[in-house]
């Protein structure tokens, strides 16, 4: 599985809100997510960064308005999607391979197919030989490699990330935000992406969206026109990369 | 290595305090460990120890199958379906509560003195620990977890095999292991009570001929059957439970 198969998706949210209780989660969210596009959602907690992400997984209903990812209207997890969580949530039972043939196995996918493809995936996030490991013998990045395998396994239109570095390392972190970043030159999916790290939003995005907390809105949203490839170059050092988190920690401390 | 030396100093040192005790003497009716010995190794060769096991290990087979086949589905069933699980567990904490010896003349009453009695009264022993496990089981299910699995679009059913099922079985497994102590606790009340069946039965004999060191050989070679049968389970929980080694 060298490239994906299936083309990336746009998403498209129209007017969503969501309350829990009387706390409004999600006021009036209107976003567009371009095909192939790599986006951010950043803001203060309990801005719903994740209650939206949820939404277009599928995991959390909305109250108004309506997510729709390609043609379909989300109104329960689709097969388009795959999420990747924070707390990498992996079967504590099940070795590395098992994990990462998951989602396939769920999809009713043939035992040889699943090992072939969980393999090549967990290849291409670099834990080739870690196979028979169970996750609590891995360090945080390696278990989130899992989760990330596990998401690429499923050959996903749209990739959904959830805080998936928050509790990783700063180095580890870093390995992990270029190697991301060169998987998805290599196979454009759609991600959507949620982190509270400005300087990962930067470095990562196309654009970041910034959500205001209670109630969440969108409040701004900026393009990060830095060049691709990124990993490659030494765009952390550079002026336009700096300026560009500045600008957004400008834009987030109004907020706080 | 330090483990198995510490082993062999304590069940010596036990031997020790029961020769002492033996030689004291403690009471004029107590065996030695070596006249308890002899007197085992009489009773397995009359085949008069075999013949009770047999009939005992049916009841306990039998009672705390029943505890098997019953309470871990029930304990499941009360874990997934809310209202089910608050309406039984009121029961079972009951059953739990009470003095279950106090039911065994019921018991009897009911069943008639059998092997079936001494079964019945296995599973009430054992049974409400075992579902009571299953359905803690079901209820320690991470969130996450099954939010993983329906963000890959599990079923139901997936969701209950792959995500509920493997998670509870710790839990599930300790059920078992602490049911199966608990069967042997009902097992012996039993046959004291009844009297007339399995090693309840030698136990009573050998007390009321006053034949001590063929009572406390009996009552030893429970606790080493009891014994046995919890190691096997370890052995087979750490099988299964390689993962959290």
């Amino acid at each position: 599985m060298a490239t994906s198969r299936r083309e990336p998706l746009a998403i498209a949210i129209e007017g969503v809100s969501k309350a829990f209780g009387t706390l409004q989660a999600l006021s009036n969210i209107d976003l567009r997510v371009g095909p192939g596009e790599f986006l951010t959602l950043i803001g203060p907690s309990g801005c719903g960064k994740t209650t939206l992400l949820k939404a277009i997984a599928g995991l959390a209903s909305v109250d108004a308005g309506r997510v729709v990812v390609g043609s379909r209207a989300v109104t329960g997890p689709g097969r388009e999607c795959a999420v990747v969580f924070q707390d990498f949530a992996l079967l504590p039972w099940a070795t590395v391979q098992r994990n990462v043939e998951f989602g396939l196995l769920l999809h009713g996918v043939g035992a040889a197919e699943r090992g072939v493809t969980a393999r090549g995936c967990l290849a291409k996030v670099g834990l080739a030989g870690f196979e028979d490991a169970y996750p609590a013998q891995l360090s945080g990045g390696m278990q989130q490699r899992v989760g990330l395998a596990r998401a690429l396994a499923v050959d996903p239109q749209v990739l959904l990330m959830d805080e998936p570095f928050a509790s990783i390392d700063e180095q580890t972190r870093r390995v992990f935000q270029d190697d991301l970043l060169s998987l998805w030159s290599e196979d454009r999916k759609t991600v959507v992406f949620v982190t509270h790290s400005m300087e990962e939003a930067v470095y990562l995005s196309d654009r970041v969206v910034v959500l205001s907390p209670r109630p969440g809105r969108v409040h701004q949203v900026l393009d990060v026109p830095l060049a691709r490839p990124r990993e490659t170059a030494d765009v952390r050092a550079s002026l336009p990369f700096t300026r560009l988190v500045d600008d957004l920690w400008k834009i987030l401390r109004k907020l706080q | 290595m330090i483990v198995l030396l510490l082993r062999a100093l304590s069940v010596a040192g036990f031997l020790l305090l029961w020769e002492w005790a033996a030689r004291v003497p403690i009471s004029f009716n107590f065996p030695s460990p070596l006249a308890t010995l002899r007197a085992l190794v009489a009773l397995v060769w009359s085949g008069a120890l075999p013949a009770a096991t047999l009939i005992s290990v049916q009841a306990l087979g039998l009672g705390f199958g029943a505890a098997l086949v019953i309470g871990i589905p029930l304990g499941l069933a009360m874990g997934v379906v809310g209202p089910l699980g608050r309406a039984a567990r009121v029961y079972l904490d009951l059953l739990i509560a009470l003095p279950t010896a106090a039911l065994v003349p019921l018991v009897i009453l009911s069943f008639g003195i059998n092997v079936l009695s001494s079964a019945v009264i296995v599973f009430a022993f054992s049974a409400p620990f075992v579902a009571l496990n299953a359905y803690g089981g079901v209820r320690d299910v991470r969130p996450r977890l099954a939010e993983m699995a329906c963000a890959f679009g599990a079923s139901r059913l997936q969701l209950f095999a792959r995500i509920v099922l493997p998670s509870a079985l710790p839990m599930i497994l300790a059920g078992v292991r602490y049911g199966l102590s608990r069967a042997f606790v009902g097992l012996i009340i039993a046959e004291l009570l009844l009297s007339p069946f399995g090693l309840g039965r030698l136990i009573m004999t050998a007390r009321s001929m006053f034949e001590h060191d063929r009572m406390f050989a009996t009552v030893l070679w429970t606790l080493l059957l009891a014994a046995l049968a919890l190691a096997g389970l370890a052995r087979l929980e750490a099988r299964w439970l390689r993962w959290r080694a």
